[in-house]
């Protein structure tokens, strides 16, 4: 707003002169023309009685216009002329007496009034050089005031301006704009934590009790925009100080945070990855520095609280890989980019050995220049321990298999060495290897552990006769052990071709009872086995004893390490053997 | 501490755990009228070894238990009666010639006792 510009006639006269800034000597010397032109004017035009009356308004003037200096030069110079044209050189003081005395009256007022005229010049000057002052602060003021809501429109951020009850008395355009608020009277007046939610609501609340004191604060909350855009903000929360110095309104300033909250939280979900990660994964410098490791890292090597940053990349393993490490892993890393392999890191406590598949590659800063190593390594003791097992496993399968060979080469030999003729060779060869499948079959089934008795003698009994019909089983449960099962099984495989042959499973009628019982507790337990025959034909001991009798027998007690007799009673053969359980069987399940 | 007394006699001890094979064996040596000692540890062994000194042929199973094991018990016999004709079985992987007393034959289960009954003939008898 420019300020009105003078308006008289006055006014203007004067304003012109100081505009015109002449300098002094024009002044006086239009002083003195005029005087000098008012002078020739009044000698031509004025009688002599009214000699002063022309002078006064130009000195007026002259004082007004060129100021106080030319003035009192002109009020001098208009006495002096008008002296001058009064005058004859007859006369002897020039002018009557009364002329002098008017003469210098007539000065006297012309100074008075010059000084008034100047001093009303200048007081309108300085009226004007204030005018001007204003009129160029208030340009200043109107600048400024462009400026700052110039700024306050082009921030991005949400600037807001609180009374001391935290109720909303100005948002900044910016700021309705990204608060998506079209209208700010829809909002102005509002209680501004309204605008929070959960824990923002309390943080909000809790920065205008600060800035109520003074203190300014900041926090971290999410709130809806207007039309109800979910958004993170940074606030700032800070007094405005009033005149007397205390708070008394309170200033908000809330960034959108949103996008760097989203990167923000995307970044810790990989740092949560590499934290939650039950694998080992750590991070160090190109010169072996180790500078990060999750927890599972920690746990796998046992250092839990520990102070990582001293530690290197050597420090995870056993004195003799070290050097493995840093000349071929490491290198491999640079060159090929990648390293993986089966390695073993050394616990920081125990000194254990932990079996580890080691991956190494190298870690880049966002130029890609090369920063460190990183490593996803997996904890391998559990796949070593289960590779060793299997190695184990194998190696004892290929010694069951070679000991079950020679049983059949054995038995194979003596079959063989005492079969009357080729075709009863075969047939019990046949018969006896099938027994022995019988047995493998169930032990097998126990990973070669133990074996079910009362399974083993079905197994080896069925093919001779009805098993609960013919062959009568009954006892307790007991598992026998692994390496008396074979024998076990061809045993009752002989017992039960004996019988088939001459006992009571040859005729149609005769039964076999095949029992087993334990007596006694502990380390004393007993087992005891009993092969009865009733219902077949007379019996007569043999008159010579085959292989099938020897493979009860002698193999029985060898295996069972106790006590087998055979009785040829003449209503049924009878078999019985007794042996520590302990030597026999396993012992629980 | 006496040194075996050497041996014309064919006079075998087999030390088996596994009774079944170790019958055929035995079968196999008194068909051919050998004189045969068995048994199935080592204890019972060195038993038969301190009465017995005219053994000439010695075969044990590496897996034989007792106060000491199979190759063990072969070393034993190696060295208290050097002349003995030695031959250790075994199951399980092949046990390295190194870790066999001298002069000792490794047999790997199952083994072809023909075999080993050549070998027997073709040696020497110690006077």
């Amino acid at each position: 707003m420019i300020r009105s510009q003078p308006v008289s006639f006055f006014d203007r006269i004067v304003a012109w002169s100081l505009h015109l800034q002449l300098p002094i000597v024009v002044r006086y010397l239009l002083a003195a023309i005029t005087i000098l032109a008012v002078g020739w004017g009044r000698i031509l035009f004025v009688p002599d009685t009214l000699p002063w009356l022309l002078f006064i308004p130009a000195t007026i003037a002259i004082a007004l216009v060129a100021g106080k200096g030319p003035g009192i030069f002109a009020a001098f110079l208009s006495a002096a002329t008008g002296i001058a044209s009064l005058g004859t050189i007859e006369h002897p003081t020039w002018v009557p007496r009364q002329q002098w005395v008017a003469a210098s009256l007539f000065l006297i007022v012309m100074l008075g009034i010059v000084m008034l005229s100047a001093e009303l010049r200048e007081s309108l000057r300085r009226a004007r050089r204030l005018n001007e002052e204003l009129v160029e602060s208030e340009r200043q003021a109107v600048e400024r005031q462009a400026f700052l809501s110039g700024v306050l429109a082009s921030s991005t951020d949400c600037i807001k301006v609180l009374d001391l009850d935290g109720k909303l008395t100005f948002m900044s355009e910016g700021g309705q704009h990204v608060m998506e608020i079209s209208d700010f009277n829809e909002v102005v007046g509002c209680p501004w934590p309204d605008f929070w939610q959960d824990a923002g609501n309390a943080e909000a609340k809790a920065a205008i009790e600060a800035a109520r004191r003074g203190e300014a604060r900041s926090f971290i909350g999410k709130a809806d925009t207007y039309l109800g855009t979910p958004k993170w903000w940074h606030v700032a929360v800070s007094p405005i100080a009033g005149l007397d110095g205390r708070p008394n309104r309170i200033l908000s300033v809330s960034r959108d945070i949103t996008n760097l909250r989203a990167s923000e939280e995307e970044r810790d979900r990989f740092v949560r990855l590499a934290e939650n990660s039950t694998d080992f994964i750590g991070m160090a410098r190109t010169n072996g520095s180790v500078f990060y490791v999750n927890d599972a890292a920690r746990r796998l090597v046992g250092l839990e609280d520990a102070d990582i940053t001293q530690l290197t990349i050597a420090d995870f393993f056993p004195p003799d890989r070290i050097e493995t490490v840093m000349r071929e892993v490491l290198p491999a890393v640079d060159r090929d980019g990648h390293w993986a392999g089966e390695l073993d890191f050394q616990h920081f406590r125990t000194g254990e050995l932990i079996p580890v598949l080691y991956s190494v590659f190298p870690v880049t800063d966002a130029m890609g220049t090369l920063i460190g190593y990183g490593t996803v390594t997996r904890d391998f003791r559990e796949r070593r321990h289960a590779e060793d097992d299997m190695r184990l496993m194998n190696g004892e399968l290929a010694h069951r298999l070679k000991n079950v060979l020679a049983v059949v080469q054995s038995i194979s030999q003596q079959t063989l060495r005492t079969a009357p003729d080729m075709a009863s060779a075969s047939h019990d060869l046949g018969a006896r290897l099938v027994a022995l499948g019988a047995a493998t079959d169930v032990l097998t089934g126990t990973s070669w552990r133990s074996a079910d008795l009362c399974e083993v003698a079905t197994r080896a009994l069925a093919p001779h006769g009805a098993i609960g019909e013919r062959i009568l089983l009954d006892g307790p449960r007991v598992n026998l052990k692994a390496e008396v099962t074979v024998a076990f099984a061809l045993a009752l495989h002989e017992l039960a071709t004996n019988a088939a042959k001459y006992g009571a499973l040859s005729n149609d009628s005769g039964t076999v009872t095949f029992g087993w019982d334990i007596a006694g507790k502990g380390a004393d337990a007993t087992l005891s086995i009993c092969w009865q025959e009733q219902g077949g034909p007379l019996v007569s001991p043999p008159q010579r004893k085959g292989f099938g009798s020897t493979l009860i027998e002698r193999s029985l007690k060898s295996y069972f390490r106790g006590r087998a007799a055979t009785h040829y009673k003449p209503e049924g053969l009878s078999f019985e053997l007794e042996a520590r359980l302990s030597d026999a069987a396993t012992t629980g399940e | 501490m006496g040194q075996s007394n050497p041996i014309g006699s064919n006079t075998v001890l087999i030390v088996e755990p596994e009774a079944l094979v170790r019958f055929d064996m035995i079968a196999f040596f008194e068909e051919r009228e050998w004189r045969v000692y068995e048994a199935e540890d080592a204890d019972q062994a060195m038993d038969i070894l301190d009465q017995r000194k005219d053994i000439r042929v010695v075969l044990i199973d590496a897996m034989a238990s007792g106060r000491m094991d199979g190759l063990k018990l072969a070393h034993y016999v190696r060295e208290r009666f050097p002349p003995t004709l030695l031959f250790v079985v075994s199951g399980n992987a092949p046990i390295p010639q190194d870790a066999l007393p001298q002069k000792a034959t490794f047999l790997p289960k199952p083994f072809d006792l023909h075999r080993v009954m050549r070998q027997i003939e073709q040696s020497p008898v110690t006077p």
